[in-house]
């Protein structure tokens, strides 16, 4: 089956970035020019993953985890420290030329389209740039076209288009040449409503009909909730989860929390559950599903205070996420 | 190199033409500005020879077609590849710009080529017609000055391009670099014989200039326009030779930054 085969392999890789040590003052500075002093910060410490065709994958930690660097090497930008990474089987080092026109890359907030030109004379740089032949090109276009309704833009310069457009114009370019893996860095960061909603639209649509394989990561929540079947979650370089985004939830943040609302701003504690939240009328209960049910929960608070209203919230992402980064 | 890379630089030369065209603003200032310079020149060469007929072994006259060309060689010495890049490592998209299946400074190259040719009927054209009416048919020496201006000149747009995309990889190191580029500018306009010609300058101060690259952006070039030496004198031979050796020189410092730039992008993330 298509869905088994394996697109990236990342065995153990390793990342330091090289910083010199500024010196303090003129002095420093002048020393800094002769000795050249460096230390190195590590960003990617020993980190292994598979990722299978057709799989969109969100890669989150908090800010300075790696993932920007691990992207990077992925995308055959930043050369590892040590490790290796395989796409379709091919050593990203050594066949760099070969597997890179497999790839399409996209970092949020930078974008790839030349400002002096119009968009459409980007692309058929990239058409040749990349050899693709006229009609697979225009083909790719009819796509891009139903999806993101890029045409009306191709005879606009760049220079004058709205950040939305660009957008869009850059998730275009980085498809033209049919690349088999997408790696997105934070690609809906400072968008608005309808830009985000275009580009999950675009990811979701690409991923079904290209079969393209996509890893992205991101900070908003909506995007992993609307677009991720799996997670994988690094921090300090490590990685912490990787699996599928309900089985994480239900291993590593197996509880639900109960709102209650009462009539008074008294809000009993109990002993089998955390009250995590307590602002006037309203409590939050946040209860292990082994622990005690709900209706039991319910019932022995009411027999101490009187009850307006229950909901019942699941864990989420942002569970995970607290209890993954530990904080 | 490659068929499909030959026509990638195509690509970007016919892109870059087609846009250079229509940027009209910027090309009447530059006309105006060379303009002035020029027939500013030609004016202070008047005034100076007027009570002799000749200084340094040149009369007036070949002194204005000097101004004229040299006014000419400035469109073929223009260059955008230090900002290109600096613009780029600024943005953070070089990194992707060079992990494509194509050389980057090729296709600055090739962009670069596409704005001179366009600068050529924008800017050289409107220019020799203004010194024609103004100043002075600009008539080369002879048929064999000629051809070696030629060759000579083309080495000139090299070895220019070359400082300059040299010049623009420091943005990898710093980034601040108008400062730089300013001071590069101004030196090469004094020191290379475009305003005031190399002799006029004192004789210790042109035995240097002689191997500093400068002045075979344009004295080298006028000279031989103009025919101040004999096609066969050793003057002659020795500057083409020299200017050889800068080119290669030159060359070889690009490659060398080339690979050193690379290496940095792809260990130290840009
Ligand atoms: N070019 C660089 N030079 C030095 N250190 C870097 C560089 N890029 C990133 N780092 C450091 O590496 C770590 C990981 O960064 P990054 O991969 O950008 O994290 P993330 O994208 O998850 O926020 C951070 O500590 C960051 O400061
Ligand atoms: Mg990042």
């Amino acid at each position: 089956m298509e869905q088994e085969k394996v697109v990236i392999e990342v065995n153990h890789i390793c990342k330091q970035y090289k910083v010199l040590k500024k010196g303090e003052g003129i002095k420093g500075a002048l020393k800094g020019l002769v000795t050249r002093e460096s230390r190195l910060v590590p960003a990617v410490d020993d980190l292994s993953f598979q990722i299978k065709a057709g799989e969109i994958v969100g890669f989150i930690g908090p800010n300075g985890a790696g993932k920007s660097t691990t992207i990077k090497m992925m995308s055959g930008i930043l050369t590892p420290t040590s490790g290796e990474i395989l796409i379709n089987g091919m050593d990203i080092q050594k066949k760099r030329k070969e597997v890179v026109r497999n790839i399409g890359v996209i970092f949020g907030q930078r974008s790839q389209l030349n400002w002096d030109l119009r968009l459409g004379e980007s692309y058929e740089l990239l058409r040749h740039i990349y050899q693709i032949d006229k009609a697979q090109y225009e083909e790719t276009l009819d796509v891009m076209d139903q999806i993101l309704g890029i045409k009306e833009l191709l005879d606009k310069p760049v220079r004058q288009m709205s950040l939305g457009q660009r957008v869009k114009g850059d998730l275009v370019a980085a498809m033209l040449h049919s690349p088999d893996v997408l790696f997105l860095d934070e690609p809906t960061i400072g968008l608005d409503i309808s830009s985000k909603y275009a580009l999950r639209k675009f990811v979701k649509e690409i991923n079904e009909k290209r079969k393209t394989t996509i890893i992205l990561t991101t900070h908003d929540l909506a995007d992993i909730e609307q677009l991720c079947d799996r997670l994988i979650i690094i921090n300090h370089g490590h990685l912490m989860e990787d699996g599928n985004l309900s089985e994480i939830v239900n291993r590593i943040a197996p509880y639900k929390t109960l709102v209650v609302e009462y009539y008074d701003e008294y809000a009993p504690e109990h002993d089998k559950c955390e009250l995590c939240f307590h602002e006037e009328n309203v409590a939050k209960y946040r209860f292990g599903k082994k622990e005690i049910t709900a209706a039991r929960l319910i019932e022995e608070l009411s027999a101490k205070a009187q009850i307006k209203d229950v909901s019942i919230e699941e864990a989420g992402i942002d569970d995970i996420i607290r209890v993954a980064y530990g904080q | 190199m490659s068929r499909a890379g030959i026509r990638v630089y195509l690509q970007v030369y016919k892109t870059q033409i087609i846009r250079s065209m229509t940027y009209k603003f910027e090309v009447y200032g530059n006309i105006l500005m060379q303009s002035i310079i020029m027939l500013a020149s030609a004016y202070f060469w008047k005034a100076l020879f007027k009570n002799s007929d000749t200084v340094k072994g040149v009369d007036v006259d070949t002194m204005l077609i000097y101004t004229v060309v040299s006014a000419m060689i400035s469109v073929v010495l223009t260059c955008n590849v230090e900002r290109r890049i600096m613009t780029s490592v600024d943005k953070g998209t070089i990194a992707i710009d060079m992990m494509r299946p194509v050389n980057v400074f090729g296709v600055f190259l090739a962009e670069d080529i596409a704005g001179i040719t366009a600068l050529v009927f924008q800017n050289m054209l409107p220019i020799l017609v203004i010194g024609c009416l103004f100043i002075k048919l600009p008539t080369p020496a002879g048929p064999a000055h000629f051809a070696l201006f030629l060759v000579s000149l083309f080495m000139a747009f090299w070895i220019n391009w070359l400082i300059a995309c040299m010049f623009g990889m420091i943005a990898f190191w710093t980034l601040n670099m108008d400062a730089l580029i300013q001071v590069k500018k101004h030196l090469i306009r004094l020191l290379s014989g475009s305003i005031i010609p190399l002799w006029f300058f004192p004789a210790w101060l042109r035995n240097i200039l002689e191997w500093l690259p400068f002045a075979y952006l344009y004295q080298l070039p006028l000279d031989l326009y103009i025919g101040k030496y004999p096609v066969s004198s050793a003057q002659c031979q020795r500057g083409l030779c020299v200017q050889l050796l800068w080119l290669v020189l030159l060359t070889m410092g690009f490659l060398f930054l080339q690979k050193r730039v690379t290496s940095k992008v792809m260990i130290q993330g840009g």
